[in-house]
């Protein structure tokens, strides 16, 4: 039997100069080998036996992505304890939450900044007895609370016990066994206070078979000589197999970069083999082209749009022969490398990339298709945190775009006769909910089949398409079933459009609220000479409301009159996380925004607005 | 400020990343891209191969050229690096090219020479121009702008008077005196011979041993100006005042700039008029220190690819200005005759409006107009 940490242990006596990790800093990228790598974590592991940490002890990590991060987290899992990750957005009453539902003894924070967050509420969290702050800058010699203690101070604590208790940490380790729970992934609750599902050991160990033997997503799969880009939340599922499950089983190596601001740099300098974004990742890139591009000489925009026309068709022909070449866009292919997909894909560190996903939301077809065309091996998966995020993958070769693919190897999946939800069953399925044994019962029934809350139906037999969460389906007044996922997505398919709320449950017909892109508007607006100073100022020329208004009429053609837009209206402000309006993950918090927004809703079906509670 | 890392040789960065830089030694790198390495080797490459396409007079034109690359390199530290304007390098180069004459001139003849080989002629040059350059270093100190371009200038018609009156060094006004002789490691660079199995002809020698010297010099200048000298350099020349503050010692640095300066005028000087062969001290007038300037202002300040585009540029300005001249009738080839103007006077005028043109349209030089084009494909598909 093995887990996270004995891997790592196994990788530092086998190639122990060979690179595990890079961090850049001051321009330089440290590199960090596996013998450096087992080091620390064993390091992590000794201070925190010093700290008392038993089995079973909840250790949460509030950090954005670096070496700390695995070393505690390898660290953690050596000594039997539980990793628990938060979101370095999260503001601090969710902090409280995550904290205080999980009972976390030790917290290691990155900064000044998550520090606050927790000292702001430590009075309400009895358990929390230390916290380990990695950057001191604003802390040391400032910060009196007894709990406080550096990076620094704690490893040289674990050195200590290493010393008394030479070998105490690898015996923890060697002792574990496939029922431990290794972390606690905190889902990010669209609906409800978020809640923690219990991740264990064996739950780690079928996905890291998966990805190893089963070449699951990667093919061929990956190996040591695979390159990522860590930058997405390390505490959301997805990230967790893409950074340190992939690097564990396969030894792929993984780069941070500087700041999550610098992560465009990073890539171009990395040019990393595995990509894996969020749709809002991918979005993003697909708009800074086009803004981009409306910048450049006449030349390079005449040259991009006969290119993007070719990789348009290119893209077509591909979805149409899923994934495969035919001899006609090979040429076509040939060519437009020459002339823009190789300099574009190096611009946009995608050079060598040889496998990209996208996945932890539904994604717009032409997303995937920008990125097919130029060349990426483009693939949109699928899974959640409560299967260990292995459910289905589009597979290099039979890619049809508009599914998430078909069930991975080992995994079954079925989808419910009844409410047409998509269950899972594989030995990957979570243990259960931390501390929330009804919420266990209602996702996993007696069989073992997991309710994903997602609704979707088959394509060909082979693939799964999905609809939309159970509960986000409307019913209008009509009784008609709508799924607003896909009116949204389609509209967030344009540079232009960030957000886009259908609304229309129990009405006559759909409305929607529509949040616009700031930089590729702003841009827009500033070519047409539009003056304008805030995102609010923006959002309220009747040019803009124009520019959405096409928009919205061009999506309108692609579905059925009743699920049209008939009105919108465009959010006044940017949607975030710290109000509450978007989950970590950046997904809308339907109700939060129903109900801040009711006047404007209630104001699209002529209807007497409301009393808003202030 | 992590964590223990235990210092060891760092594993090899992974392969086909250029830009994934894992120490401060591969990002300063000299070539430090693929694409560099590449492009460097085609024109060094392409460099070797001129002397066997081109005809001898033609090849004289860029011996000379790449010569004075040197001096344009010189000047540009000072000048371009440190912003010490220089008018005074024709002085350094009458230094070194008369301390070159006489340490390896022939005993025999009318004027002083003591025969000496190449090997100590040429550095000898360069040192007796730098510990000139030592001595005005401090004025520099002193004195900024405008009023060190009036001193510096001063030490130009210093320097005419002193080489017109040393007759029995230079040979005085109207006569000259012969060059050293180029002859090292026993390859005499004045004669026709084989070299390496292949016969050449003298001026094909002279080519490959003035190319030789360029990349040594060129890549000596490149690392002054990217190591902390050719920093502290920069910090002077941006402001001063900011620079003592943040720790840069302006006297050593700025006495540093017109050492080094001079060190690259001096071997210039012996080596261009060993080529030439018969030289007389109006050589080293205004006009010299101007076509200097000229080059570094035209080729590119601060950069020692635009010295060396310039400096080939301005040597051969006069063959343009006489090819230029027998298309137009207007222009006479000789100094006599008809004709509104004669080519020399063409010549002047056409260093006026280059210098004219590229101070307003491309202050960057040549280089600057390489460096456009190369950001445009740099960049390509976008444009920034």
């Amino acid at each position: 039997m093995s887990t996270l940490a004995l891997r790592i242990r196994e990788r530092a006596e086998r190639t122990p100069g060979a690179v595990a990790m890079r961090e850049k800093n001051f321009g330089i990228w440290e590199q960090v080998t596996w013998q450096d790598y087992w080091q620390n974590a064993v390091l992590v592991g000794h201070g925190l036996l010093a700290l008392g940490v038993q089995p079973g002890d909840r250790v949460a990590v509030h950090s954005e992505n670096r070496r700390e991060w695995l070393f505690s987290d390898i660290g953690i899992t050596a000594v039997r304890a539980v990793t628990v990750g938060l979101y370095p957005t999260n503001p601090a009453p969710e902090v409280r939450h995550v904290l205080s539902d999980s009972g976390s003894s030790v917290l290691i924070a990155e900064d000044q900044e998550q520090v606050d967050k927790t000292l702001e509420i430590v009075n309400e969290l009895p358990d929390l007895k230390h916290i380990v702050y990695i950057d001191p800058r604003g802390i040391r010699g400032r910060y009196t609370d007894p709990r406080l203690m550096s990076w620094e101070e704690f490893l040289a604590l674990g050195e200590e016990h290493r010393a008394q208790h030479p070998g105490a940490v690898e015996e923890r380790a060697e002792q574990a066994e496939l029922t431990d729970v290794a972390t606690l992934v905190y889902t990010s609750g669209t609906t409800g206070p978020p809640k923690g599902a219990m991740l264990t050991i064996s739950n780690i160990e079928f996905v890291i078979d998966t990805l190893a033997n089963q070449g699951a997503f990667v093919d061929p799969p990956a190996s040591d000589k695979d390159l990522i880009v860590s930058y997405l939340p390390l505490c959301h599922v997805a990230e967790r197999v893409f950074t340190t499950w992939f690097n564990a089983a396969v030894g792929s190596q993984v780069n941070f970069a500087e700041s999550i601001e610098t992560v465009q740099v990073a890539l171009r300098e990395v040019q990393p083999t595995i990509v894996f974004g969020v749709p809002r990742i991918w979005e993003k890139i697909a708009a800074g082209v086009h803004i981009r591009m409306s910048g450049a000489s006449r030349l390079k925009r005449a040259n991009f749009a006969l290119w993007m026309r070719v990789s348009r068709w290119i893209g077509r022909k591909l979805v149409e022969n899923e994934g495969n070449h035919t001899l006609a866009t090979r040429l076509a292919y040939a060519a437009g490398w020459v002339f823009l997909y190789r300099p574009l894909r190096e611009r946009l560190g995608l050079a060598k990339a040889r496998y990209a996903a996208s996945g932890a939301a539904p994604i717009a077809p032409e997303v995937l298709e920008f990125f097919m065309g130029i060349g990426l091996s483009m693939h949109e998966v699928y899974g959640m945190t409560e299967n260990s995020a292995i459910a289905t993958a589009n597979v290099a070769g039979r890619i049809k775009v508009g599914t998430v693919g078909e069930p991975q190897q080992g995994a079954e999946v079925r989808i419910d006769e009844e409410t047409g939800e998509i269950l899972t069953r594989h030995p990957g399925t979570f243990a259960g909910y931390w501390n929330n044994p009804d919420a266990t019962a209602r996702t996993i029934d007696p069989d073992g089949w997991l309710h994903t809350g997602d609704v979707g139906e088959w394509v060909d037999g082979t693939h799964i398409k999905i609809t939309d969460r159970i509960k986000d389906i409307i019913i209008t007044a009509g009784g008609k079933n709508i799924a607003p996922s896909e009116i949204e997505n389609s509209l967030k398919s344009s540079p232009y459009i960030k957000e886009a709320i259908v609304v229309g449950d129990r009405r006559r017909y759909l409305t929607a609220l529509i949040g616009i892109e700031l930089d590729t508007v702003g841009d827009w607006a500033q070519r047409r000479k539009i003056a304008f100073t805030t995102y609010r100022d923006l959002t309220e020329k009747p040019e803009v409301r124009e520019l959405v208004q096409q928009i919205v009429d061009e999506t309108n053609t692609k579905f059925a009159s009743v699920e049209t837009i008939k009105r919108f209206t465009l959010l006044p402000k940017e949607l975030d996380h710290e109000q509450g309006e978007l989950t970590a993950t950046q997904k809308v918090k339907r109700s939060a925004i129903t109900e801040q927004f009711a006047a404007q809703i209630a104001a699209m079906y002529d209807e007497a607005p409301q009393e808003v509670p202030a | 400020m992590t964590s223990m890392l235990t210092p060891r040789r760092a594993p090899r960065p992974p392969r086909g990343r250029p830009q994934l830089r894992t120490s401060y030694a591969q990002d300063m790198g000299l070539l430090n891209t693929p694409a560099k390495r590449r492009s460097t080797a085609l024109v060094i490459l392409a460099a070797f191969t001129v002397p066997f396409l081109v005809t001898d007079d033609l090849l004289l034109i860029f011996t000379l050229g790449l010569i004075a690359s040197v001096g344009a390199i010189g000047l540009n530290l000072v000048t371009g690096y440190a912003g010490q304007v220089s008018l005074g390098h024709a002085f350094f180069l009458g230094l070194g090219a008369y301390t070159g004459a006489v340490l390896g001139g022939d005993p025999e003849g009318s004027v002083t020479g003591y025969g000496l080989p190449m090997w100590i002629w040429l550095p000898a040059a360069g040192v007796v121009a730098a510990i000139a350059g030592l001595i005005v270093g401090p004025v520099a100190v002193r004195l900024r702008g405008l009023y060190l371009a009036i001193v510096t200038l001063g030490l130009v018609f210093l320097g005419e008077h002193i080489f017109r009156e040393a007759r029995t060094l230079t040979g005085g006004p109207g006569v000259g005196r012969r060059g050293p002789d180029l002859e090292l490691f026993g390859i005499d660079f004045a004669e026709a011979g084989s070299l390496f199995g292949l016969g050449l002809s003298r001026d094909q020698q002279q080519y490959l041993l003035a190319l030789v010297f360029l990349i040594v010099f060129a890549i000596l200048g490149r690392n002054i100006a990217r190591s902390g000298v050719g920093r502290a350099f920069s910090a002077v020349r941006d402001r001063d005042v900011a620079a003592a503050v943040i720790g840069v010692n302006l006297t050593v640095y700025k006495v540093m700039a017109f050492a080094m300066s001079s060190f690259f005028a001096g071997v210039t000087g012996a080596l261009y008029y060993a080529v030439v062969g018969v030289f007389e001290p109006g050589a080293f007038g205004l006009l010299l220190s101007i076509q200097y300037l000229a080059m570094v202002l035209i080729g590119g300040v601060a950069t020692i690819s635009g010295s060396i585009m310039g400096a080939l540029f301005i040597t051969s300005l006069p063959r343009i200005a006489q090819e230029i001249a027998h298309l137009f009738p207007i222009i006479s080839t000789s100094t006599v005759g008809g004709g509104l103007i004669n080519v020399f006077q063409f010549e002047a005028i056409l260093y006026g409006l280059l210098i004219i043109g590229f101070l307003i349209f491309e202050p960057r030089g040549l280089f600057g107009i390489w460096m456009r084009i190369r950001n445009y494909w740099k960049g390509w598909p976008f444009s920034y």
